[in-house]
């Protein structure tokens, strides 16, 4: 039987969204503050406005809401997959008054891919966007692939016991301290340090390649943000094919490959555990599947012999993998030049990098190392099983900070999560389809919605259809908060209505 | 006499045009981008608005040249024509340096034509997709962008900020009953 929600439980749902749509205003200070520096009176307006919008929903939401309760799982949850769409709604306020933006969905769906660090863009004359404009979007990339709860969590939410719901609602598991607030703050910390020593580099390099210092070192704190958050927002149009510089290529790839790794790896090698970047699961199933990605995609682009040597098909191929596999989505190529160059075979292989995707409790998306390396173990120990007598007690391990004996419920809550990835992937390709896309541009872009990713090979426009639009939206919602919280939300809405 | 050589002159100028243009193809970025391999090696005619900066490197500079509609329709920053596009140009930095304004939010850049050889994947830049130009020419100047303040936007974020400071007034009042009727 289904318990209709009481006022009580709507009150702890209420003030907690209000909260982290408070976090999202308070966010907006920093593209103020730029509009104001840059002089740009118009961008300043519109973020005043924004800004002031979320602001105005979080203190009404806590002073309608006022309750003492602290949040239970459920609420937890549903507070989660709820305050995501609230703050993809009233946070795309600023983007839609830019007036680069067809409608108001177009502005959500930009800022739905910027917090759940996908990189998908429906933005129009890119080239033309404020600084203020540019700011916001690879702030929300750089805060979303922390998450937005996380932030609330560090500076808005009082009292530990009832974070941690809401902290594992956004699809984070891990405790790198004994309490989840410490917890949030550490994420915060390891990013802000990367922060601060990545741009300088990316600056030197920026400068190197001869843009200018202020540009430059614009181009190098966003290209960081979107780099180390797996986000792949880049300021040009022309993404990091912009830049046409190899230490540059580098440098970003380096970053985002330390963003694609779980936050817990982090703090274990920075607490002085290297040995554990070896003995990972995650880190192990990786290096397998990003090998398997790069040979599918070499095989590819030398069947079709693209580029005039081997060096210069390594470093594109390179690039496009590990940025597909990391679930960033920084392209040296142009979107069509996968469909018109690169051919289905290359394409079917970064299909599959961005499907896999990074790690779990990262800035990444996709299945998640953890989890194919849970499927392959369990494969290996259901092999195992077969072969070995009936009453030999077979045992797999697997090393995820510390050392575990593999039981069927692990393994089949991975499957559980690998299907439901499958099965928006498999959405997003039917409507695709639907809407009179061939299969593997449909495909393509799909996955990479689903995945958190962001390349694409041309679908993701202005011009495609609502529907389409609105799937690959809803797809970023659910893949980047890894379905749980968006179940319970459904469930709860339905137990509103047929309650009892 | 003076103006019949004038005519001539100005004949035999049109014609030197017509002339190139019907010997160089100017293909836009959508054609080279969706059919590189048959562009691939040929020298074409490139003209679009630069945007960003021209970023040198030693004697050489890369620009970039948008050819949609923003770049090429005078005053298109009032309307919404879809996504950018243009090209990477590999180009002297001596002649990059003839571009005075490059597009942004508060500039429309230049609008450059370039002439040179089109590569779909350069064996010199690691394979990127790019024009190797030989000869840079400014179609038209570029100008500053005015952005008037929109003064029922100014209105809107007053009554905003009114009512913000408004619900943040009645919550420390709430807040402040809280304490003293625990």
């Amino acid at each position: 039987m289904l318990l209709r929600p009481r006022a009580g439980d709507l009150k702890v749902i209420g003030l907690y969204t209000g909260r982290i749509i408070l976090g999202v205003g308070l966010l907006m200070a920093v593209p103020l503050a730029t509009a104001l520096v840059a002089a740009e009176w118009g961008p300043a307006i519109d973020f005043v406005i924004g800004m002031c919008a979320c602001l105005a929903f979080g203190l009404l939401a806590e002073i309608g809401c006022r309750t003492s309760r602290e949040p239970t799982w459920t609420h937890g949850l549903v507070v989660a997959g709820f305050s995501w769409l609230a703050a993809t709604a009233i946070g795309a306020i600023p983007h839609w008054l830019s007036g680069h933006y067809g409608s108001y969905l177009d502005a959500m769906f930009d800022l739905m891919s910027g917090y759940t660090t996908t990189g998908l863009i429906l933005i129009q004359d890119l080239d033309h966007v404020s600084h203020a404009l540019n700011m916001w979007r690879h702030l929300l990339t750089y805060a979303g692939g922390q998450g937005i709860i996380v932030i609330a969590l560090t500076f808005l939410v009082g009292g530990a016991s009832g974070a941690y719901p809401l902290y594992v609602g956004e699809g984070k598991d891990e405790r790198l301290l004994p309490n989840v607030i410490r917890t949030a703050r550490a994420i915060w910390l390891v990013s802000l340090v990367y922060l601060a020593v990545g741009t300088p580099i990316l600056w030197l390099i920026a400068v190197a390649n001869g843009q200018s210092a202020a540009r430059g070192f614009l181009h190098a704190l966003w290209i960081f943000m979107a780099a180390w958050s797996t986000g792949g927002f880049a300021p040009q149009s022309y993404n990091t094919y912009y830049y046409h510089s190899l230490p540059f290529e580098l440098a970003t790839v380096i970053i985002f490959v330390a963003g694609s790794l779980n936050f817990a790896l982090h703090w274990a090698v920075w607490t002085g555990r290297r040995g554990e970047i070896r003995r990972n699961i995650e880190t192990l199933s990786f290096t397998v599947t990003i090998a398997i990605a790069m040979l599918v995609t070499t095989a590819g682009l030398m069947k079709l012999g693209v580029y005039p040597d081997f060096l210069a098909s390594l470093r594109k191929m390179f690039y496009q993998v590990a940025s597909g596999h990391t679930t960033t989505g920084f392209a040296t190529i142009y979107s069509r030049s996968f469909v018109r160059q690169w051919g289905p075979l290359a394409m079917l292989g970064i299909t599959l990098a961005m499907a896999v995707g990074g790690s779990a409790c990262s800035t990444a998306g996709g299945f998640k190392g953890i989890r194919m390396g849970l499927v392959f173990k369990g494969l290996v120990l259901g092999v195992r099983r077969a072969l070995s007598p009936e009453r030999a007690h077979v045992v797999v391990k697997w090393h995820h900070l510390r050392t575990r004996v593999l039981d069927e419920s692990t393994v089949f809550s991975a499957m559980l999560v690998v299907i439901c990835y499958v099965a928006i992937y498999a959405l997003g390709t039917l409507v695709g389809v639907l809407c009179g896309y061939p299969l593997t541009e449909a495909l393509f872009d799909a996955v990479s919605a689903g995945s958190n990713s962001g390349l694409s090979c041309g679908v993701t426009s202005p011009a495609m259809p609502a529907l389409l639009k609105a799937v690959y939206l809803l797809s970023m919602w659910a893949g980047r908060l890894e379905f749980m919280s968006v179940f319970a939300l459904g469930g709860y809405l339905i137990s509103i209505v047929r309650g009892r | 006499m003076r103006s019949i050589t004038i005519l001539v002159c100005m004949l035999a100028a049109a014609f030197s045009c017509s002339a190139q243009t019907a010997e160089t193809p100017s293909p836009g970025s959508t054609a080279l981008v969706e059919d590189a391999k048959d562009w691939d090696g040929r020298t074409v005619s490139f003209t679009g608005e630069a945007i960003g900066e021209a970023m040198r490197r030693g004697n050489m500079a890369w620009i970039h040249l948008n050819d949609d509609a923003y770049g090429l329709a005078q005053g298109a920053e009032a309307g919404l024509f879809g996504f950018n596009s243009g090209i990477g140009v590999w180009v002297d930095a001596r002649l990059a340096s003839r571009i005075a304004l490059f597009g942004d939010y508060t500039r429309h850049g230049d609008v450059v034509e370039v002439t040179g050889i089109f590569h779909a994947a350069c064996p010199l830049h690691g394979g990127d997709m790019d024009i190797h130009a030989d000869s840079l020419r400014i179609m038209r100047g570029g100008y500053e962008v005015a952005w008037p303040i929109d003064r029922s936007r100014l209105i809107a974020a007053g009554v905003m900020v009114a009512l913000t400071a408004f619900l943040f007034l009645v919550r420390a009042i709430l807040r402040r009953r809280g304490k003293k009727d625990p």
